[in-house]
């Protein structure tokens, strides 16, 4: 049966007059009831079988605008009876709840639970009032949806019908795609799944479309009539009746049973979806391949016998790593956000997070890092942990579909975590253990698989819910380890036809050499049918193995990628030249600081040196020489500030040699200078970059910071007998204070020469302000000060 | 109204070589992803906006107390505007303070690209929160003008404490300085026109654009 929802009621409010400024809509519900049921009517006479109350904004954080959050319950049930009075037994009432309005943490400032207890309140009394379904709608976040569903779930049996509302780039504002949105609220037990607002028909066929193809839930519908557009200053939606309705079957067909309609729609463009429906037969159903799918907010992720193989990365974890267990112990999680990036860069696909320290809320610690490595990467997350509490938070907090880690058919494993993969709708990492131990043989452990599977399938888990662990033992304590692991992937496969995982490493334990053996044993694996690895990414002998693996399992049709690999090619692309081997030890040291090359420097001076060349010589003939063609080179556009900056710290790395070999004499040195960045400023980056360049050019700098009074800098000038001063202001709200600076340097009878420069100065300006030289950039500055020093 | 931290996974690359004036040059790719993938660890993207009504024949937002705007190019760029978005964003002070250590250790370049990488994610930050303001205030079928600072042509930056006060900065951390400088540094305040679409509603905001500006030796001119 094809159902059809209503159109929009505010509108139709709007339009009797019935909500002047200030008022709440949803309070007409207990004010003037007869109204509400005369709109359910119109549209119920119009073809809806199915009215949506009155309650968009009538949770308790929406009503609080109006002050009205403890009336909730009052106004949810009151809508519900209005919408019976019109629906009597001929239409079903939907009870809807829209957006906070606000964002859920991390994004925002909103706590998940104060969302979720918010849904709650107003679920509950939809229910009481006696709605047929909950109506979750236009809904921009998927971690609010979330919220809402576990709430509708938690105190009332009805259906819940869950709408996200989709931007034109198909996704929703914080970045889910339908994929993901299907996958995640499908096995989190949502029983209708769909879209409305935002777009108009045209636009929501495409994603009805992909919602279908994820999905064996009904999906719905409830497109705007059109773009909206604002037309003598009211908000009006372009498209008819007429045209709304020949969408219907276009949206029918793309596999939506439900369909209705959204902001800018009427009576008459219900009228017209019945209509262009009479005809129309539901569409049939058509089961899907359940396969394994992952997701986080924004992203899904297949494991699939028919895919290429997913890496699941295990650095996060602080077994045996005191560092990483200090940090996790002391609440920064620094390393915990390199390891979940560095993995992603290295091909991992899903990340493990094991919060395992001692001594710490690891509830607590679950729930951050799978909030923060959320923020961070888009890779679907394994949530690894013995215990139900911990993983309870882990699961609550994901924004996503988790994958738990893991359940074996220990029988407190299975009471504890089973129902908590149903609740959140995670899938398990299924361990063949039992409370008496491991069980050697495939065939043994086939036997457990079975007890874990039963019981997970008769708890209301299904196909695409699991992922078999192979269970590696050691192969120097049992010399059939890897056979018995090898028959298992296989009887997995023909067995099950679910995908299968493991930890690879424990093979090896106890023997030499063991990245040889665990990288043969991987090989054999993939070959065997492994299809999730759990690896270390940054093991470039087990990645060789995977991208072979893959060229010979055709998974990497005729070896194209591998072809590819700059590793595979028996030249690489760009042979590394050693430019300076033609270079006289000078000329080396020069092109080393035009290079930029800081590292080769120590090599390159003692060469030089040892070449009996003087240096001063040195200092005169490469590095300053260097610095001067960079100059050059900078002012006319050939090369870039950083550039420069790398040339500066390859002088600095000379300058450090040459320093600690030959001490400074009292004198030495092209002159003194005293920077600063004036009072008030705070940008320093500009007058460090200037201080860089001097100091790396033989200057004697004293850099006084920056935000620094005209006292202290005019002070530090006479007792140095500065030759150059060099003011910095970035701002023009701060610019005004080096002409107090150059004022009080005047005043105190100082002749050290002033140079100025910052975003916001100009030539005419620093003239004006009585400086002697503007410079327009580092370089400049730079040349400035030589001209000042050799005249 | 809305706080709103934005989920972004990568620093955008060529922005951020854009801010350390590197343009097309060929430049060492590998420093480019160590500083984007540094500043991507220590950035803590963070936002607020708030919408009020506002009157552009007399350049005031309806806040309470009202808020005058000063400024030609200002006046010119909300004309049209009946409503404003006024939006703070920040990545937080430890990207600042790393910069800063960095450069003292020597690592000059590197402090410098991760400076720009902090602009680009600050600038990623609020292009996030203008999508999702965008999706609210389409729904009443307004448009966006691209976002304007104080700073920009003749508006004048004495207007920032007025702007900090309206986009509540304060709620996500963001001050001014006495010589009304935002700390931390990495953070913008911005207002963005809201206007009325006669005929299509398309999201094709106007485009902004390097030639509008007056600094023209900018290393980060396009």
């Amino acid at each position: 049966m094809i159902h059809i929802f209503d159109g929009a009621m505010g509108t139709i409010l709007q339009q009797k007059g019935l909500l002047p400024p200030g008022y709440c809509p949803e309070l007409l519900n207990i004010d003037k009831p007869e109204e509400i049921t005369a709109v359910h009517q119109q549209y119920i006479d119009a073809g809806s079988t199915i009215v949506e109350t009155n309650t968009f904004g009538a949770s308790p954080l929406k009503l609080a605008h109006y002050n009205l959050s403890d009336r909730a319950r009052e106004i949810n049930i009151a809508a519900v009876k209005a919408a019976r009075v019109a629906a009597g037994d001929k239409a079903k009432i939907a009870g809807s709840m829209g957006p906070t309005g606000k964002f859920i943490k991390p994004l925002g400032d909103l706590d998940f639970e104060d969302a979720f207890e918010n849904y709650k309140v107003q679920a509950a009394a939809l229910a009481e009032g006696g709605a047929d379904y909950i109506l979750i709608e236009t809904s921009i976040d998927l971690q609010e949806m979330r919220a809402a569903l576990l709430a509708a779930k938690e105190v009332t049996n009805l259906p819940v019908i869950c709408q996200l509302s989709y931007s034109e780039d198909g996704r929703t504002v914080t970045g889910t795609d339908p994929q993901t949105a299907a996958i995640t609220l499908d096995a989190m037990g949502a029983d209708i799944i769909g879209i409305n607002c935002s777009l108009g028909p045209e636009q929501l066929v495409p994603i009805v479309k992909i919602l279908s193809e994820n999905t064996e839930k009904p999906i719905s519908v409830q497109p705007n009539a059109g773009l909206p557009q604002l037309v003598n200053g009211k908000t009006t939606f372009p498209m008819g009746p007429e045209d709304f309705g020949k969408w219907a079957p276009k949206l029918v067909q793309a596999g939506a049973t439900y369909v209705g309609g959204c902001c800018g729609t009427s009576p008459a463009h219900i009228g017209a979806i019945k209509e262009a429906l009479k005809d129309v037969e539901e569409p049939k159903f058509k089961p899907l391949r359940r396969r394994l799918m992952l997701a986080s907010r924004s992203k899904t992720v297949v494991v699939d016998k028919e895919l290429p193989t997913v890496l699941i990365g295990e650095r996060i974890n602080p077994t045996g790593r005191k560092k990483l267990a200090a940090e996790i112990k002391d609440g920064s999680f620094l390393s915990v956000k390199k390891e979940a990036m560095d993995q992603v860069k290295a091909g991992a696909k899903l990340l493990d997070v094991n919060m395992g320290v001692g001594g710490i809320d690891q509830a607590k610690a679950m729930k951050k890092a799978i909030t923060e490595i959320s923020q961070l990467t888009d890779a679907p997350l394994v949530i690894d942990t013995s215990d139900p509490e911990v993983l309870e938070a882990g699961l609550r907090a994901y924004p996503g579909r988790a994958l738990i880690n893991s359940v074996s058919a220990e029988k407190e494993r299975l009471r504890t975590f089973i129902p908590l993969a149903i609740k959140y709708g995670a899938a398990i990492l299924c361990l063949p253990l039992t409370d008496d131990g491991i069980p050697q043989t495939a065939e043994e452990r086939i036997k457990v698989m079975d007890i874990i599977i039963n019981e997970a399938k008769k708890a209301g888990l299904k196909d695409g819910d699991f992922l078999l662990d192979g269970l590696v033992m050691t192969v120097a304590a049992d010399q059939y380890a890897c056979g018995h692991v090898l028959d298992t992937l296989r009887f997995y496969r023909e067995k099950y036809g679910y995908p299968s995982t493991m930890g690879l490493s424990n093979i090896s334990f106890g023997l030499p050499n063991r990245p040889l053996i665990n990288s043969t044993f991987f090989a054999m694996c993939l070959a065997a049918g492994l299809d999730a690895p759990i690896m270390n990414p940054y093991d470039e002998q087990m990645q060789n193995a995977l991208m072979a693996s893959m060229a010979l399992l055709g998974k990497d049709p005729n070896g194209k990628d591998f072809s590819t690999n700059e590793k595979n090619l028996s030249v690489p692309k760009k042979a590394a030249v050693a430019k300076e081997v033609d270079l006289t030890p000078l000329e080396a040291v020069k092109q080393a600081v035009i290079d930029g090359n800081a590292d080769a420097m120590p090599e390159l001076i003692e060469r030089a040196l040892a070449d009996n060349i003087d240096p001063n010589e040195l200092t005169e003939k490469a590095l300053t020489a260097a610095m001067n063609d960079i100059g050059v080179d900078f002012g006319a556009g050939r090369v870039f500030l950083p550039q420069v900056l790398l040339s500066a710290e390859a002088m600095r790395s000379a300058f450090n040699i040459l320093k600690a070999k030959y001490p400074a004499k009292e004198g030495e040195g092209k002159g003194t200078v005293v920077l600063a960045t004036v009072k008030g400023d705070v940008h320093d980056l500009g007058k460090n970059i200037v201080g860089a360049l001097l100091e790396n050019s033989g200057f004697n700098l004293i850099d006084l910071g920056k935000d620094v009074p005209a006292e202290e800098i005019v002070a530090t000038a006479i007792k140095n007998d500065a030759d150059i001063v060099g003011l910095c202001a970035l701002m023009t709200t701060t610019m005004t204070e080096i002409d107090e600076v150059i004022r009080q340097l005047k005043e105190s009878g100082n002749t050290s020469k002033v140079i100025v420069g910052g975003a916001a100065l100009t030539q005419d300006y620093a003239d004006e302000a009585g400086a002697d030289y503007y410079a327009q950039d580092a370089v400049i500055a730079l040349n400035i000060a030589n001209d000042i020093i050799s005249k | 109204m809305a706080i709103f931290n934005s989920p972004f996974f990568e620093i955008d690359k060529s922005e951020t070589k854009r801010y350390a004036g590197l343009r097309k040059s060929d430049f060492d790719e590998k420093l480019i992803d160590e500083a984007c993938d540094l500043a991507r660890l220590i950035i803590h993207p963070t936002g607020n906006w708030e919408i009020y009504d506002y009157d552009d024949k007399t350049q005031t937002i309806a806040s309470t107390p009202p808020f005058h705007i000063e400024g030609e190019s200002i006046k010119k760029h909300l004309m049209g505007c009946d409503k404003v978005v006024l939006l703070a964003a920040t990545v937080g002070q430890e990207i600042e303070d790393k910069i800063t250590s960095l450069f003292k250790e020597g690592k000059y370049a590197l402090s410098l690209i991760l400076d720009a990488a902090a602009t680009s994610a600050v600038e990623q930050n609020a292009d996030l929160m203008e999508k999702a303001i965008f999706e609210k205030i389409s729904r009443q079928g307004y448009k966006m003008k691209w976002r304007f600072s104080p700073g920009y042509g003749d508006w004048p930056i004495e207007q920032q404490p007025e702007m900090i006060r309206t986009s509540k900065a304060e709620t996500i951390g963001v001050h001014l300085t006495e010589s009304l400088m935002l700390e931390p540094r990495k953070s913008i305040t911005a207002i963005i026109g809201l206007y009325i679409i006669e005929e299509s509603c398309t999201n094709e905001a106007e485009k902004h654009n390097c030639e509008a500006c007056d600094k023209t030796h900018c290393l980060a001119r396009k």
